[in-house]
């Protein structure tokens, strides 16, 4: 063989050794996910988040590359969640001047929505005989995914497993959203926007961000608060959940 | 840019120590965010680098879950014995947070109006 150059594989064992493969592969996944999202006219079906994880999970499988090892190298993006967590202290901030006033009903619509999350979910979960692992996923899921893994841990849950919940939670709120609220007759857009960032964090709130600007400010709001109180409440609600 | 990272990191930091040492059940981002908050309320407004390294965060929050997320090929076995409960608790679940929260607002909010 020619010294000069590699065989095919040996670039292979080489690149799929380095950080650099699940990067590339993530990163233009993403990027893929965003351009089928604008291509679609932003239609909440075509969820950019869904479309990557959708790739990645068919080529990782295709490459018979093992979730742990993909994550090596992807772990320099899942890092920055912390990060982006603590940066969400801007929009909330940028949301308190929205809060005057309706700090009280909207307090009691986040413990209403919070407890309805957990219940419903943990419910119908145990009712159709789920095993007590997917259960557990089920607790932190309606808060947004950096938090909900922080839960998961400190509550003893696995966190990928919380995490799938949590993004598939917000893919679904962003698509049933708007149905679900007209089926409700909810009209104000605060109201609207509040509702889909407690019950689909993120996801949720760049969905209500695209549709009009005061639902995307109180879905942030929404998504910060359900945040900051779920991760101080919902472990202390796991003890008195049977 | 760089500046408003150092920003944010230095509360993130700030989060993880407090957390570890004196919160451990809160998650160190989480009390990096109040205390980003707290501060932000005393100073009276965002500085700008910070408002721009946020900014580009929440657009593209969507691929930050991706890494965590793509590990649903480890539970998939799992996940597909119980597909029905899954996918009713998930589905059931959203749509009831969504309208409960919706419906409480309406109905203790007084100015409902569009």
């Amino acid at each position: 063989m020619n010294p000069q150059l590699p065989a095919i594989h040996e670039i292979w064992v080489y690149l799929s050794g380095s950080p650099l493969l699940a990067l590339i592969l993530t990163l233009s996944a993403w990027q893929a996910g965003v351009m089928v999202y604008e291509r679609f006219d932003r239609n909440p079906l075509a969820n950019p988040v869904a479309i990557a994880i959708a790739i990645v999970a068919t080529v990782i499988t295709l490459i018979d590359m093992p979730y742990a090892k993909y994550f090596e190298g992807a772990q320099f993006v899942h890092f920055l969640l912390g990060t982006a967590t603590v940066a969400l202290a801007v929009p909330i901030y940028k949301g308190l001047e929205a809060l005057r006033g309706r700090i009280f009903p909207l307090l009691a619509a986040l413990l209403a929505g919070g407890a309805t999350s957990i219940v419903s979910a943990v419910g119908i979960a145990k009712l159709l005989g789920a095993d007590a692992a997917i259960i557990g996923g089920f607790y932190a899921k309606s808060v947004t995914a950096p938090i909900a893994m922080g839960v998961a841990e400190r509550i003893n849950v696995s966190p990928t497993l919380t995490a799938v919940f949590a993004v598939t939670t917000g893919i679904l709120g962003a698509i049933l959203v708007r149905f679900v609220l007209d089926a409700v007759g909810s009209k104000a857009w605060w109201q609207r926007g509040f509702a889909v960032g407690v019950a689909a964090h993120g996801i949720g709130t760049s969905r209500a961000f695209s549709v009009h600007p005061e639902a995307g400010t109180y879905a942030s709001l929404g998504m910060g608060l359900h945040g900051v109180l779920g991760a101080v409440l919902i472990p202390l609600a796991i003890r008195w959940i049977p | 840019m760089i500046a408003g990272l150092v920003q944010i990191l230095l509360f993130q930091g700030l989060g993880e120590i407090v957390a570890r040492f004196f919160l451990p059940l809160i998650p160190g981002p989480v009390i990096g965010l109040v205390l980003m908050l707290a501060w932000l309320r005393v100073r009276g407004s965002v500085p700008p680098a910070v408002d721009l390294v946020a900014t580009a965060f929440s657009q593209n929050l969507g691929l930050l879950f991706v890494p965590a997320a793509v590990g649903v090929v480890m539970f998939w076995p799992q996940i597909r014995s119980h597909a029905l409960a899954v996918v009713a608790a998930l589905v059931v679940s959203v749509v009831a947070t969504m309208a409960v929260t919706a419906l409480v607002l309406r109905a203790i909010a007084k100015d409902g109006e569009p």
